[in-house]
């Protein structure tokens, strides 16, 4: 039932009775509707910031701001103490002038190579005239470590023979301590001035000197033995060279020997490897372990030969191939090398091959652009590893028409390694022959039995510590800049980072307090795990997740919805309007009447 | 890698053989062809983990990229594609921009040092227009717009053996031998567009050197730098054996151990340490495991079991049995 208000006989009736509903009405206009759509939209548009936090991506945290510390500032110091004794100078020269024209020389010869590693900030020499009648020496901050007055003389060196084994161990009895490097001059012995480097971390140097002036010559050969031997290793490289640091990125190096029969028909030839890997690879692999963690492999191919061309000489009476032919020399089609399967996928492999050619090319020999036979018959391949031609013996005048078998006699394997061993030393960025000549003069260098002298070693470890260092600065700051905002970072990848500049912080103090080995381990370890980060398998640009995934997969529940909320909201928000706009109208009209 | 396996398709009439011509001259799946991906393997993913190097730790060596920073490299890509894409296995697509983005990403990590990549589908040079780092080399058989065509077809096997493109560049390297010194700019030149039906390009403004002076050998022919071998390495060792007899003996059981495998000269250390620090009661818990794995018939044992079981349950039952049928019902009623 309606309720109509009883008719009241009045003028003003009227009005009300004529109301026109599309522009006046007389109650207020309800907001009960209004309410509800706007607060439908309201929760809607609150939800939003959920949904945005539930779909981030999640970006394990980098240290940003330590991996562009560490990048602009990859670099190690190492403390450089050397050591010089001049011994039976009867012209008695003052320490302190010696000191200071050596340190001079070094300065000078130090100056142009910006190699990492070097001397450059903490170096301490001193130095030691002894002689019969009176010692004297510079103060060294440190005592105990260096020489003591009167341990040589000069009757040690006995000049007759050149038995420098024999000086080596001596002066290694007497000197040996770690981190000092020492250099001896004595003033004896016959014509001419002699300069042997040894085979532990010092240097002699004999030579009969009687005049003043000599005297800078000996100057300028003790500083060139100290900068160019001791420091740089005996090579002109460069420092932060790829090329000559054959080790894995897990610190790994599988060195993998070949024996490879060309033509198995004319003759096959076997190795007994397992001595020679007792005997000679092991002290060298043991020396090197701070460097790397190698595994030796070895095998026996057939039907390989090679894919270069060769021609017969009469001359050398034999077939001769040249340096041109060299990098066609490997057939990678037929040498199946690369069968290891003890070598994980970020180790590096140096494969070591002896070729023994066929019949019809025996004895192969290689020419070099000198006009002179090779005396190695061997060559490298920087970061492949390195060939030896191995003739049979007497191939020449044999006539074989049926396969023979034969194994490699122990003096021939013997030679072989030699070669070998100078090849690895040649992928190291060594020298593998026996003499330096400098810019003073010429110096001998005795070899070890371990492949690698100990200065020569203090030398890799420390070019390594630096490259690896380098390397691990450099792939952290790729790390950081790859850029690709959507990209998961997983936790894994954060705690690699972070373990691997602890190991790079860990290298750098160790460096400054000299420990070779220990600095190159954990700069090993920084590189390893900064590379681990990088090579993740889960840092993908196909798989990270765009914005349009994200949209295509979040749109078909939110859009339809929030469309109808919207524009319902908008209808009731419009309708509320239109309905005040007639109930004010009706208000003024009815305040106009009144 | 290689998406479908023509060689040992089933409708292949020359079962194993591939020939990129009509007089089946040339075989192209030779001996020495070793094919890494194969079939489902070649995927858009697998080939830009390949090239980046981001595998699984267990990928072998055969399926990875092993290059460094002094590496040359050649990227060969055939097949179907267009306008900045190429197509993969005729469900995905390789785009312009992850592929440079991908080259950036190895240059970063110094993966090569040289880079060619030869590409023969149509629109190809649109695939390598976003490259932008430095080293890279490349050459496309077509450009926007055009398409690329096959060769001819072989009407004894019932498909198009060769594309044009690739027709003109094995013809150009079937002339050469090892000597010859042809240049980069020799082969780039040598194609003609009337013979192609299609307008090769190539881009140089990321490559330093001058095309005349590279030889092709730089890129094809799996050739080496090489350093010859100056002296061997000799130790006046006569002596030295006598005085590393002692030394070396030890180090002959370091080597043995050092044969074996790791992981178990590890696992032999732990288990000592465990035994030593272990406490009485699980001493003697250990014990008693021993003793019961020694028993070597346990059903016997189980029986026993339950043969001693059941009167131990009556023992212990019966003052409860007792308790609950005759003086509990005293005490209740």
């Amino acid at each position: 039932m309606s309720e109509i208000s009883p008719e009241v006989p009045d003028n003003r009736q009227d009005a009300p009775s004529h109301v026109d509903p599309n522009s006046t009405r007389i109650t207020k206009p309800g907001v009960k509707r209004l309410v509800l759509t706007l607060s439908v939209l309201f929760s809607l548009v609150l939800g939003f910031p959920f949904l945005w936090k539930s779909v981030e991506i999640y970006r394990s945290s980098l240290p940003f701001g330590e991996i562009s510390e560490m990048e602009s500032n990859p670099s190690l110091s190492f403390p450089c103490r050397f050591q010089a004794v001049f011994i039976n100078f009867n012209s008695n020269p003052s320490p302190n002038h010696l000191q200071l024209s050596i340190l001079d020389k070094i300065t000078e010869l130090t100056s142009n190579s910006s190699q990492c590693g070097a001397c450059a900030n903490d170096l301490a020499l001193s130095v030691t005239v002894d002689s019969i009648s009176s010692c004297t020496q510079t103060h060294p901050t440190d005592n105990s470590n260096y020489y003591r007055c009167g341990a040589i003389s000069a009757v040690d060196f006995d000049f007759s023979n050149d038995d420098d084994d024999g000086v080596d161990e001596l002066l290694e009895s007497v000197l040996g301590v770690k981190n000092v490097y020492s250099v001896v001059v004595v003033n004896g012995g016959g014509e001419g001035i002699r300069a042997v480097v040894g085979k532990y971390r010092h240097a002699w140097i004999v030579g009969s000197v009687e005049e003043e002036e000599e005297e800078s010559v000996l100057v300028s050969r003790v500083a060139e033995i100290f900068v160019k031997m001791f420091v740089n290793g005996g090579t002109e490289n460069g420092l932060i060279h790829g090329e000559f640091m054959p080790v894995g990125a897990d610190r790994r190096i599988v060195l993998s020997f070949n024996l490879l029969n060309a033509e198995p028909n004319d003759w096959v030839y076997d190795w007994d490897f397992q001595r020679v890997d007792e005997t000679l690879l092991a002290p060298i692999i043991k020396v090197l372990g701070p460097i790397a963690n190698i595994s030796v492999e070895s095998q026996v191919l057939y039907h390989t030969p090679k894919s270069s061309f060769s021609y017969w000489d009469e001359k050398w009476k034999s077939y001769i191939f040249s340096t041109k032919d060299l990098p066609f020399f490997v057939n990678s089609n037929e040498w199946h090398l690369d069968t290891s399967i003890a070598a994980g996928g970020r180790s590096k492999i140096l494969q070591f091959v002896v070729y023994v050619p066929s019949a019809k090319e025996c004895p192969l020999s290689l020419l070099l652009p000198t006009g002179e036979i090779s005396k190695t018959n061997g060559f490298i391949s920087p970061m492949w590893g390195g060939v030896v031609v191995w003739n049979p013996p007497g191939c020449l005048n044999s006539e074989t028409n049926h396969p023979s078998r034969h194994t490699m006699s122990r003096e021939d394997l013997q030679a072989v390694f030699e070669v070998f061993m100078g090849q690895f030393r040649q992928l190291f960025g060594l020298k593998s022959n026996n003499l330096y000549i400098g810019a003073s003069g010429t110096y001998h260098l005795l070899p070890s039995g371990k492949g690698f002298t100990e200065w020569e070693l203090d030398v890799l470890s420390r070019q390594f510590a630096c490259f690896n260092l380098h390397s691990c600065a450099t792939t952290l700051g790729s790390l950081s800049r790859l850029s690709l905002p959507r990209m998961i970072i997983m936790d894994e990848i954060g705690k690699l980072v972070q373990f691997s500049l602890e190991a790079a912080k860990l290298a750098q103090s160790n460096a400054s307090l000299g420990d070779n080995e220990s600095s190159a381990v954990s700069s090993g370890q920084a590189r390893s795990l900064a590379e681990d980060a990088f090579f993740h398998p889960s840092i993908m640009s196909i798989s990270y997740y765009s914005f349009e995934h994200c949209f295509a997969i979040y749109s078909p529940f939110f859009l339809p919805v929030s469309m109808h909320v919207l524009l319902a909201a908008l209808r009731e928000w419009k309708r509320y309007k239109q309905e005040k706009a007639k109930y004010t109208a009706w208000k003024a009209k009815v305040k106009v009447e009144s | 890698m290689l998406a479908d396996d023509m060689a040992c398709n089933a409708r292949n009439k020359y079962p194993a053989q591939v020939f990129n011509n009509e007089n089946h001259k040339l075989n192209l799946y030779g001996d020495n062809v070793e094919v890494d991906y194969h079939g489902y393997e070649v995927t858009v993913e697998n080939f830009l983990r390949v090239l980046t190097g981001r595998h699984e730790a267990a990928v072998p060596r055969s399926k990875r990229l092993l290059s460094d920073e002094g590496s040359h490299i050649l990227l060969y890509m055939t097949g179907h594609g267009g306008d900045e894409f190429l197509k993969f296995q005729d469900s995905e697509e390789l785009q312009s921009h992850d592929l440079a983005d991908a080259v950036k990403q190895m240059k970063e990590k110094h993966r090569f040092k040289e880079l060619l990549i030869m590409v023969d589908t149509c629109q190809a040079a649109t695939l390598f227009s976003q490259l932008h780092s430095p080293g890279v080399l490349a050459i496309g058989s077509s450009m926007k717009g055009e398409n690329s065509y096959s060769h001819h077809l072989d009407s004894d096997v019932g498909v198009s053996v060769v594309d044009r493109f690739t027709f003109y560049t094995l013809a150009f390297f079937e002339k050469l031998n090892m000597y010859d010194n042809a240049s980069l700019s020799s082969l780039f030149t040598s194609y003609n567009p009337t013979l192609l039906m299609s307008t090769t390009y190539y881009r140089t403004d990321l490559y330093q050197r001058k095309l005349e002076e590279v030889s092709v050998t730089n890129f094809f022919g799996s050739v080496m730098e090489t350093i010859h071998t100056d002296s061997a390495y000799r130790t006046t060792h006569s002596r030295k054996t006598s005085e590393t007899k002692m030394p070396l003996q030890e180090s002959v059981k370091h080597d043995e151990r050092r044969q074996l495998i790791n992981s178990n000269v590890q696992d032999q250390t732990s288990d000592t340490k465990i035994e030593d620090k272990q406490c009485p009661f699980t001493r003697r818990w250990n014990a008693f495991q021993d003793k019961l794995e020694k028993i070597e018939r346990i059903d016997s044992l189980v029986n026993y079991g339950f043969i001693i079981m059941f009167p131990l349950l009556l023992i212990i039952m019966f003052p409860l049995l007792l308790i609950s049928t005759w003086l509990l019902p005293t005490f209740v009623s």
